[in-house]
């Protein structure tokens, strides 16, 4: 099984909060399409579709929850969790269907133009290591 | 529960300055994060005491994480970092009614830059009046070291009625936008009247700024006490 690791930390370039305000939205909301979620398992769930390349402060992302309630675009309940505490749990509601559709279909049609005109993301992908040499 | 992670969400309350019963569920919920982190760290072998302070690093800072959970738009919004938003705003950057800021944007904005309907600035961008170094005001007075506007006073001032003073290098007392020459503008105050009137506007020009500046200080003073009276440390 390979292991797969950063291609180098020099090579990591953070993303600044211009790129990122008002994607981290749209992240949250896929993450939500498979299924009501809550705060930890929604970062820990972002983390692992990012491959670790998006890093983000784990508090941030509560700032970013309360907005996308306010804009009711997701829809959130206080229930009991297995370790006995109340635990709030967010879900995507109509809206926030139709928000992440329209976001999903802009992201691709940017992402393909920025691909072209930039170039492929291949090399920011982490690469697996093989012994005594990374591939 | 940790003293450091209870520690930690205090300060976050404190700086997210929210409502008695929304700071409870915010702090309820932000605590079940930090518990499931630390054991989650625990449970990969990462000893008790590390596990907390890792929680509360990768959780972010609690002075950005509580601002980040204030109103979005706030009665006052008093910050040390990023950009205050509310009807009185103060920080690096505001967004306000009455907005104080570095760069400052609001009704009332005074800042280094600041942009509104009335600017105080460095560089002041306003629709009615500007008073700074670099004044801009398109459709109103602005009055600074360099003035552009409808009305400009200053050592360089161009405008429809422009007032500059006696520098070789000024552009001085005329008109280069259509209008008549500042000082045939001037004479129109040569009454009595006149006189009293544009000495009491230039007063109150002049003095909005250090009182204005005075209300920011007192309120920036509220916000300092406040915090170090929840935590002296947070304000060393």
């Amino acid at each position: 099984m390979p292991i797969w690791v950063l291609s180098g930390r020099r090579n990591m370039t953070r993303l600044s909060k211009q790129t990122l305000d008002g994607n981290v939205e749209t992240l949250i909301l896929a993450v939500l399409e498979s299924g009501p979620s809550y705060g930890y398992a929604i970062v820990k769930e972002l983390n692992e579709r990012a491959e670790g390349i998006l890093q983000l402060g784990e508090g941030t992302i509560y700032p970013v929850l309360y907005r996308l309630e306010e804009k009711k675009l997701i829809a959130a309940r206080w229930r009991l969790a297995e370790n006995g505490r109340q635990r709030k749990y967010y879900r995507l509601i109509s809206k926030g269907h139709k928000a992440l559709a329209t976001n999903r279909r802009q992201w691709q049609m940017l992402s393909a133009a920025m691909g072209k005109v930039l170039g492929s993301a291949e090399n920011l992908l982490p690469q697996p290591q093989v012994k005594g040499a990374t591939i | 529960m940790s003293r450091a992670l209870q520690k930690y969400l205090d300060q976050v309350i404190l700086y997210a300055n929210r409502k008695e019963k929304e700071s409870v569920k915010i702090r309820a919920e932000l605590e079940d994060h930090l518990r499931q982190k630390t054991a989650d760290l625990a449970a990969r072998g990462v000893p008790r005491e590390d596990a907390v302070f890792g929680a509360i690093e990768d959780h972010g800072t609690a002075r950005t994480v509580g601002y980040g959970l204030r109103k979005g738009f706030a009665l006052l919004d008093v910050r040390t970092e990023g950009t205050a938003r509310g009807f009185v705003a103060i920080g690096p950057r505001a967004v306000g009614i009455i907005a104080f800021g570095n760069v400052a944007v609001g009704l009332f904005a005074f800042g280094n830059i600041a942009l509104g309907a009335l600017a105080f600035g460095a560089l002041a961008i306003a629709g009615l009046l500007s008073l700074g170094g670099i004044s801009l005001a398109p459709l109103g007075a602005a009055v600074g070291l360099a003035a552009v506007g409808q009305g400009a006073f200053g050592m360089i001032a161009c405008g429809g009625l422009a007032v500059g003073l006696q520098v070789p290098w000024a552009i001085d007392g005329v008109s280069l936008l259509s209008g008549e020459n500042g000082l045939q503008f001037l004479q129109h105050f040569q009454t009595h009247e006149g006189t009293v009137a544009l000495v009491a506007i230039t007063a109150w020009l002049f003095l909005m700024f250090p009182i204005m500046n005075g209300v920011m200080c007192s309120i920036k003073r509220n916000e300092y006490l406040r915090i170090k009276k929840a935590d002296p440390k947070l304000v060393e």
